[in-house]
């Protein structure tokens, strides 16, 4: 960028930087004229919106040290100057020394800015009291008795209306063997020494996609956490200033995405970044190309279905979040527990104040235990675990353990045990019956069977929140909790609904019994879930837990009748035994990855398993790729796989283009599918990837297939090459 | 029986799935026009009331131009009468210039259309047409965030340029003379049948006052 110049063009600002330059020397002149005293500063310059000075942190200069000088600009409230790289709009400030012969000033030393967004514009740069220091080395043969120190300033300061400044600063330091520091700016230099990035020792590597950089952040210590501090592109033209990065934790440290800047061209030789940590400390990362990067082929941006999450605001995200949380209550994973709670609110239904009581309770449970799973998630993600939504689904002890639930929950409902018994379990008086409490855990149930739709449903709201500060992140989740409680709320505050309801009578009896059934469904997908994530093996072992809970809950129940007291003492040791068994059974149960049988099983109808190496070989050899993404307990991927994935049309689509077919199993926790995920802005299954031959820009199919649309984007493919490996 | 009540029951769930990427898609489709990509139709009613849309100007050169005449930037390429230089030669090549102006009501620089003949008659601009857009739909289209912010559409309708309107970044008319001025280069290289040789820059100058 050009230095302000005094030069002989007769227009108006031109001659504006004359006068300036004349008022700069009528300060110089009257620091001629003053008393010798010493004047570490030049006298303040009000122009619009801003005063201005020139100062010096020590009293005198030392030949042979460094001084430090600082140009110290007193924004008016709400106005900014701007930084190195202003951002979308605006101007670095520009400081030009004239120092006598042999003194040589260094470049503006930047402390960190902040972000300043005006609708979709984010610009760069500092507001309130900011000093940007200078150092200026003195020779050490520098032999006259004073510094003349002259400058020249011109910045741009905005509100919402930008004022292009000027103005000229004058002064004289003395020369001494030794400097006291000035008092009156000290504050000003700390707090500038304070923001300025310091050199990271950790290193950074980019790498130029076709949207996006991919970053890569490796030898940071265990405990940071990149997700939560703010990024400043340094290099302007680079990144896109209004997006962010979207770190993920991988092995090595962190990788991220960031949208390229609209005026981007190339990568230039050197890239900086500025990043503010937790701690309020400013690093500056030097980035170091690397083209080996491997993530770059898949960070670029999908396609707009994924699209950039963090564009989202965080209002849009609440609405969805709200929306997707009502939308579930239609999904199948929620009916069982809707059944229950439908039961409980017919057997309410004459009673306003108990229904919204209850009403209350539910919203609360369900609140709760979104917060209290999403602060499991963001925490352990914080700690470098790579886990996604419906995470506690990848835990197999955590699906025994709903699923011993649901079936003590269905044993009940077809009255194989009583309600309210004294030795009855902790789990039944949890969600059964009329209480609060009842009523909070059934909202706790719904969340925990609720969550492997959620995964799919709220793909891309989750993803955007997942990267957010904490509380945005919490507030989303809550706000989908209030979607999801919010029919049984309306119940209790709506008069006409709960009028609606039909009358209590000998027909509940009927209705309960039927309603275990859903309840005996989703037990079976949860064993089947469990076997997958286990064995057969230790699915058996965990129908032998079910069984052993029967049993107990059919002796809990006989037990009233029982005449002996020993034979009732006898039933409730057998019946604490057999639960025992029933919850240790599952929770011992060794959980072999079933790698190996998965690939086995995939093989049979030409699939493979997904690996990122498999995948860049595949890449490299120019043939097409689709990609799957799914788990067990997602219930949209089954219905996928059964809809379009698995019909002819499908396989005779992937046959004809010789698309190679990768399937990746999230059922149990993965971190590379779950860092493969992240680069596309996901947090669950399923995600379909489709990779055109030779390399090209990969497309994201919908998260809702159809036969003839996945066959339609297959053969929209170009021919690959010939293979020798083709069918 | 059980499998096809189950696959009912998936399909409902996958197409209630589907209806939420729905919503987002519609969110997240605000990709700005790119060089070398077709360049985002519009329809904006211009300071006369007539109203004008790009594809009425098929087959010609168009350059856009936004503006914000509060803008101090704006004003060094006025006052210097760049701008209207340039509009003087564009025009008179059969070049379309249309300028825009994105300032939403209540913010600097948003104009009625009287205002904005006042304005053109006062600079003597050589413009096509002065065009209005304060809901800001065209300028977030273009991606335009400063003022001035150029673009070059060729014949066919392709974004050519977009960016700065010339190579040094200050509020000085002085510089001008120095500087390379964009939009009249890519107006030379198109009119020659070249490729633009510089087709993105970073623009400079105030930023557009869009509607928060």
């Amino acid at each position: 960028m050009d230095t302000p110049r005094c030069n002989e063009v007769a227009s108006k600002a031109g001659a504006l930087r004359c006068v300036s330059r004349s008022r700069a020397l009528l300060a110089l002149l009257a620091v001629l004229l003053a008393p010798a005293a010493a004047r570490p500063a030049s006298e303040p310059v009000r122009t619009d919106h801003l005063d201005s000075r020139l100062v010096a942190q020590a009293t005198a200069a030392v030949p042979g040290q460094t001084l430090a000088l600082g140009l110290l600009l007193e924004h008016d409230p709400h106005w900014h100057t701007y930084w190195r790289n202003p951002g979308d709009s605006g101007l670095p400030t520009q400081l030009e020394l004239e120092l006598p012969e042999g003194v040589v000033a260094g470049p503006i030393e930047w402390p960190h800015p902040e972000r300043f967004e005006l609708a979709d514009i984010v610009n760069f740069g500092y507001g309130g009291r900011r000093l940007l220091p200078v150092t200026v080395t003195v020779p050490a043969d520098y032999a006259a008795s004073s510094l003349p120190i002259r400058a020249s300033a011109s910045w741009l300061i905005c509100e919402v209306e930008c004022i292009p400044g000027e103005a000229g600063y004058a002064f004289e330091l003395p020369v001494a063997a030794s400097a006291q520091v000035e008092p009156r700016w000290a504050d000003d230099f700390a707090a500038a020494r304070a923001a300025l990035p310091q050199p990271a020792t950790d290193s950074l590597a980019i790498a130029e996609g076709s949207d996006a950089i991919a970053l890569a952040l490796s030898g940071l210590d265990g405990g940071a956490t990149p997700v939560h501090w703010r990024w400043f592109p340094e290099t302007p033209e680079v990144f896109a200033n209004g997006a962010l990065p979207q770190w993920q934790r991988t092995p090595d440290g962190w990788q991220a995405r960031w949208r390229k800047s609209e005026y981007f061209t190339r990568l230039p030789a050197e890239v900086a970044l500025v990043a503010v940590d937790g701690a309020r400390t400013a690093w500056r990362f030097p980035a170091r190309l690397d083209a080996s990067l491997v993530p770059v082929a898949g960070t670029e941006q999908p396609d707009i279905a994924t699209g950039d999450t963090s564009a989202l605001g965080l209002l849009p995200a609440l609405l969805l979040a709200l929306l997707g949380g009502l939308v579930l209550n239609l999904m199948p994973c929620v009916f069982p527990v809707l059944s229950m709670k439908a039961m409980s609110a017919l057997e309410a239904a004459d009673d306003r104040g108990e229904l919204r009581r209850h009403g209350l309770w539910y919203t609360a449970g369900v609140v709760a235990t979104f917060l209290l799973l999403a602060g499991a998630l963001l925490a352990l993600r914080a700690g470098g675990e790579q886990l996604g939504w419906g995470f506690q689904l990848q835990e197999p002890r955590f699906v025994a353990v709903v699923a011993l639930l649901l079936f003590a929950m269905a044993l009940s409902f077809s009255g194989v045990w009583a309600l309210g018994g004294r030795f009855v379990g902790a789990g039944q008086r949890l969600t059964e019956g009329r209480g609060a409490r009842a009523a909070f855990f059934t909202g706790a149930l719904a969340v925990v069977v609720a969550s492997p739709c959620t995964a799919p449903f709220m793909g891309t709201a989750l993803g955007w929140a997942l990267v957010q500060p904490t509380a945005a992140a919490l507030t989303v989740f809550a706000a989908l909790g209030l979607g999801l409680a919010a029919p049984m709320l309306l119940l209790g505050f709506a008069p006409a609904l709960a009028r609606a309801l039909p009358r209590p009578g000998p027909w509940m009896e009927g209705f309960r019994q039927l309603l275990a059934f859903p309840l005996y469904l989703t037990v079976v997908w949860l064993l089947w879930v469990y076997g997958e994530q286990t064995s057969a093996l230790g699915m058996a072992w965990l129908l032998v837990a079910l069984t052993a809970l029967a049993f107990a809950l059919w002796l809990l129940g006989r037990r009233p009748a029982m005449r002996s007291p020993g034979f009732r003492r006898v039933a409730t040791a057998a019946a604490a035994a057999a639960l025992a068994i029933a919850i240790a059974l599952p929770m011992s149960a060794s959980a072999p990855p079933p790698a190996t049988a998965g690939a086995a099983a995939a093989g049979e109808d030409g699939t493979e398993p997904w690996s990122e190496q498999r995948l860049a070989e595949l890449r490299a050899t120019g043939r097409p790729v689709l990609v799957n993404m799914t788990a067990a307990w997602c219930i949209t991927c089954l219905a996928n796989e059964r809809i379009a994935l698995a019909t002819d049309t499908v396989r005779q689509a992937l046959a004809a283009r010789n698309v190679a077919y990768l399937k990746g199993d999230w059922t149990r926790s993965d971190p590379a599918i779950t860092g493969y995920l992240a680069r596309y802005g996901r947090t669950g299954v399923p995600l379909y990837v489709l990779y055109p031959p030779d390399g090209g820009a990969p497309r994201v199919l919908p998260q809702l297939l159809t036969a003839s649309g996945v066959a339609d984007a297959v053969l929209a493919l170009p021919p690959a090459p010939p293979q020798e490996t083709a069918p | 029986m059980k499998v096809r009540l189950s696959t009912a029951t998936l399909t409902l769930a996958a197409v209630l799935a589907g209806c939420g990427g729905v919503d987002l898609e519609a969110i997240a489709s605000t990709a700005p026009a790119r060089v070398g990509e077709a360049a985002p139709a519009f329809t904006l009613v211009d300071s006369t009331g007539r109203t004008h849309s790009l594809a009425d100007f098929a087959g010609k050169t168009v350059v856009l131009e936004w503006t914000n005449h509060d803008c101090p930037f704006v004003k060094k390429h006025y006052g210097a009468d760049n701008m209207q230089g340039q509009q003087r030669a564009a025009t008179g090549d059969e070049v379309v210039w249309l300028t825009v102006n994105s300032s939403a009501p209540g913010q600097q620089g948003h104009v009625d259309g009287a205002r904005a003949e006042q304005i053109r008659t006062e600079a003597r601009a050589a413009q096509t047409a002065y065009l209005l857009d304060p809901a800001g739909a065209t300028g977030r289209a273009y991606g335009a965030v400063t003022t001035p912010h150029m673009y070059v559409i060729d014949p066919t309708g392709v974004l050519r340029y977009a960016g700065a309107i010339d190579s040094i970044p200050s509020a000085n008319p002085g510089d001008i003379a120095t500087a390379t001025q964009y939009v009249p280069q890519a107006l030379a290289e198109l009119a020659a049948g070249q490729a633009v040789s510089v087709p993105v820059t970073r623009p400079y100058g105030c930023a557009v006052k869009y509607a928060n």
